[in-house]
């Protein structure tokens, strides 16, 4: 066993840098002015011509210009154009990036800034610094830091749903196959398909609204609320905001002490578990209840292509043999199917899983965007939002992470999967 | 339970093989009803697509947007009875040859808003023949749109009827194209992959590796993203320009998926008889691969190219949701059905929801503007599916019993 893990480990190296290669070559692709604010952030205002090679002299220094030529004053005297003069910084900052490097010189570079997790900067000028304005210019790991333990409470609770409702269900339509429960099956699995995560949760936002608005105040500014503004003037699902709006937890609109700013809570970072911690069992069943949904939501896509696969498997092996002799041997029905054939739809579940685990990741930018969640899909989806402009630092960091955790899964799939199936760590 | 005898025996010379096996797979197909109807919905699909595209032609000029105008805004500021004097009972309607939309004004009066309808006729056979022209349908009856009465809302209206017929062609073609291009590059390399095998198998199967453990949405935003920066944005750039950087940006994600199931549908095909005959008859590589392996390999390509046409709507959808309608498209909304649904669900914001508890006059959910390309979606996403289930079914015989 050991030695197939260290085998399957080993293929894991060659694996990440060819992803990261991958986004070496779309970030090589990018204009250098985005690639230094990718890495830098936003230039600073002492940098007063930002990342632009060339620098009109007005700008830079407005005594400096002389008649129709431009003398700057500071570092460089190479005056290319009447009133422009190449931006002093700017050579430094490509210099610095080793942008002026041959090509596989950057390539190394780049993956090694990627596996030394240094990913670049949070612009000031994009919409993650508007929404979160404790992440302007600190670095992408910071940010991933603090807004990962919430995607990953999500990820562990949609999981739970999805092995907890695909295996058992498939099992039985295949067991009751073409019956009610086989047809049921098929529409949540074809209906799971067909339907638009984003449709589908605006609808239950939008269902969630219109039942408690008009009654409550519920989840809205109102009586809950201390001073009767939420600090998020948005109605929103997202554990700190809420938090902001409970009597007794926040004080004319402040965060509990354990609360960074709306966007990182202490010690793990999970706000159920943090709330257990801080004694709290209702804010944590209340947290727990407002990621509910979305975990819904994300399992109901995953479920509908895991169902068919474990229906249809457990159909190849009810028909093998053993399952006959286990029959012929007097073994009660319900051992054959959970024990005999169930165990195979197990390793059928976890291959299927570890094959489409990049789509399942994949499917939490538009499921937080649609709840409002504080996790790294959001952050993602309002860093690529082109209206303010985009940021870079955080696509590509959020990308390296998702390969990175992606490759992780995948070995931990092989491992789980050649521990359920003899034959793959013997064979 | 048998099905031994597939096809009825028939008089007269055999045909030729691989039309038998499209015979067979025919009479399969047939029996599983529900395929059927999933082909048939495509085929009305197509239908309304072929249509729209084809009318008669009753202009050489194709205006791209026109929107009813009901003059320019005024502000809500006044009381409602003010504006009676400016009460639009008809409006007229203007046309424009611009590639971004006409300004969307709103008229308040009354105590209701007047939003401009816009429509769009930027339709996939003015793109490809601007000889072509728009449909009549265009300004026919408009059964759903059209929201006077929703007092909240002061973004522009969009026909949803004649966008989800403009969408049709749009939709089909993004769909077929992107999986088509994705599935022929990977039907390449997979079939070269699998065939010589080796050091080149090794590598090629690393490379797909790597590609499939980014998400797909993931990358087709950085890909989009990165091309959105290096094309000129504004007049150079032109409707087909970005439209054609769309559909590359989403074939380099799609690749792989077919690379990986050709590989191993090859790897079976490679050892079959009639492949060891071709080559005891001196065929050479190259026609060995072409003529007997890659025909022979490409049942599983037209089942997962079935199932992948439906998701990418739905994708479309999910990325213009996530804002990235300008960076995909040459204009937003454009005419496609993720987009028109994308569009219209973020009418159905936190915002509007509350505004429309808040006024006084109350207002109406447009829910018209969901429901009818949410089940434009489904449709299409359905019916492929269970075409796809179908063909399964018809293609492969361990499922048969």
């Amino acid at each position: 066993m050991s030695t197939y893990v260290v085998r399957r480990a080993l293929l894991i190296p060659p694996v990440l840098v060819g992803v990261v290669t991958i986004t070496f070559v779309l970030f090589a692709a990018l204009p250098v002015q985005y690639q230094l604010t990718a890495h830098f952030g936003s230039p600073t205002v002492k940098q007063r011509c930002g990342y632009q090679p060339s620098c009109s002299c007005a700008t830079l220094n407005p005594a400096s210009i002389v008649g129709n030529n431009c003398t700057c004053i500071s570092p460089p005297t190479n005056t290319t154009r009447a009133g422009i003069c190449a931006n002093p910084v700017y050579q430094e900052y490509v210099n610095k990036l080793g942008l002026d490097k041959p090509i596989p010189e950057q390539w190394a570079q780049y993956i090694y800034r990627s596996f030394t997790f240094q990913w670049g900067t949070v612009s000031n000028h994009s919409t993650v610094a508007t929404v979160y304005p404790v992440l302007k210019g600190v670095p992408v790991t910071t940010a991933v830091e603090w807004e990962l333990p919430y995607t990953m409470e999500l990820a562990a609770l949609s999981l739970l749903i999805i092995l907890g409702v695909s295996i058992p269900l498939g099992n039985l339509s295949a067991v009751n196959r073409n019956r009610p429960v086989d047809q049921i099956s098929r529409v949540i699995s074809f209906s799971g398909y067909a339907l638009p995560a984003f449709l589908l949760g605006s609808f239950m936002v939008a269902g969630i609204v219109l039942l408690f608005l008009p009654h409550t105040g519920f989840l809205v500014k109102g009586p809950w609320c201390p001073g009767g503004e939420p600090l998020d003037e948005e109605i929103t699902y997202s554990m700190p905001q809420a938090l902001a709006c409970y009597p007794g937890l926040a004080v004319g609109g402040t965060y509990p002490a354990w609360v960074a700013n709306g966007v990182h809570s202490t010690p793990t970072g999970v706000y159920t578990l943090d709330a257990l911690v801080h004694g709290n069992d209702w804010l944590a069943a209340d947290s727990l209840v407002r990621i509910l949904l979305p975990a819904l939501l994300i399992a109901y896509g995953a479920i509908a292509g895991l169902l068919r696969f474990v229906r249809n498997s457990m159909l190849e092996v009810m028909n093998l043999d053993f399952i006959r002799t286990a029959r012929a041997g007097g073994v009660p029905e319900s051992v054959v199917t959970s024990r005999h054939a169930g165990r195979n739809s197990l390793n059928v579940t976890v291959t299927v899983l570890g094959l489409t685990f990049a789509a399942f990741l994949g499917g939490f930018p538009v499921i937080e965007d649609v709840f409002h969640l504080n996790g790294i899909g959001e952050m993602l989806a309002i860093a690529a939002n082109p209206n303010p402009g985009l940021d870079f630092g955080v696509i590509f960091g959020t990308t390296i992470l998702f390969t990175f955790i992606i490759v992780i899964a995948n070995l931990i799939v092989d491992v789980l999967y050649a521990f359920l199936d003899p034959r793959v760590r013997l064979g | 339970m048998s099905t031994s005898v597939l096809v009825p025996r028939r008089r007269g010379p055999k045909p030729h093989p691989r039309i038998a096996q499209a015979k067979r797979t025919w009479y399969l197909l047939r029996r599983n009803k529900l395929a059927l109807v999933g082909l048939g919905i495509i085929l009305m699909i197509a239908g309304i697509a072929v249509y729209s595209a084809t009318l008669p032609l009753p202009w050489s000029n194709v205006p791209i947007w026109c929107a009813t105008d009901y003059g320019p805004q005024n502000s809500q500021s006044g009381s409602p009875g003010n504006f009676t004097q400016d009460c639009p009972t008809t409006a007229p309607i203007i046309c424009t040859y611009e590639v971004t939309p006409p300004p969307n004004a709103a008229r308040f009066c009354n105590g209701l808003w007047y939003p401009d309808i816009v429509r769009s006729n930027i339709s996939f056979a003015s793109i490809i023949a601007p000889t072509l022209s728009v449909s009549p349908l265009s300004f026919g009856p408009m059964p759903l749109g059209g929201l006077a009465t929703s007092s909240g809302s002061r973004t522009p209206i969009y026909d949803v009827y004649t966008s989800l017929l403009r969408g049709s062609d749009w939709s089909l073609m993004f769909s077929v194209s992107i999986v088509g291009l994705g599935a022929l590059v990977g039907l390449l390399v997979g079939a070269i992959a699998g065939f010589y095998g080796g050091i080149l198998d090794e590598t090629l199967m690393r490379i797909v590796d790597v590609f499939l453990s980014i998400p797909t949405i993931l990358f087709v935003i950085v890909v989009v993203a990165v091309l959105s920066v290096d094309i000129p944005s504004g007049a150079g750039s032109t409707v087909i320009i970005k439209i054609v950087a769309m559909i590359l940006g989403f074939t380099i994600v799609w690749w792989p998926f077919y690379a990986r199931i050709v590989r191993g549908q090859v790897l079976t095909v490679r050892e079959q008889k009639y492949v060891e005959a071709a080559r005891a008859s001196g065929a050479r590589q190259r026609r060995i691969l072409l003529r007997h392996i890659v025909p022979n390999s490409v049942f599983p390509v037209f089942i997962q190219f079935s199932l992948d046409v439906g998701t990418i709507p739905l994708l479309i959808g999910s990325l213009v949701f996530l804002g990235f309608g300008s960076l995909l498209f040459p204009s937003t909304p454009f005419p496609e059905w993720g987009s028109i649904s994308a569009v219209s669900v973020s009418d159905l914001q936190l915002d509007f929801l509350t505004s429309c508890y808040t006024a006084a006059t109350g207002c109406v959910i447009p829910w018209w503007q969901l429901l009818f390309p949410g089940l434009a979606l489904f449709f299409f996403a359905i019916s492929v599916n269970l075409l796809s289930d179908g063909l399964r079914d018809a293609l492969d015989p361990r499922l048969r019993r």
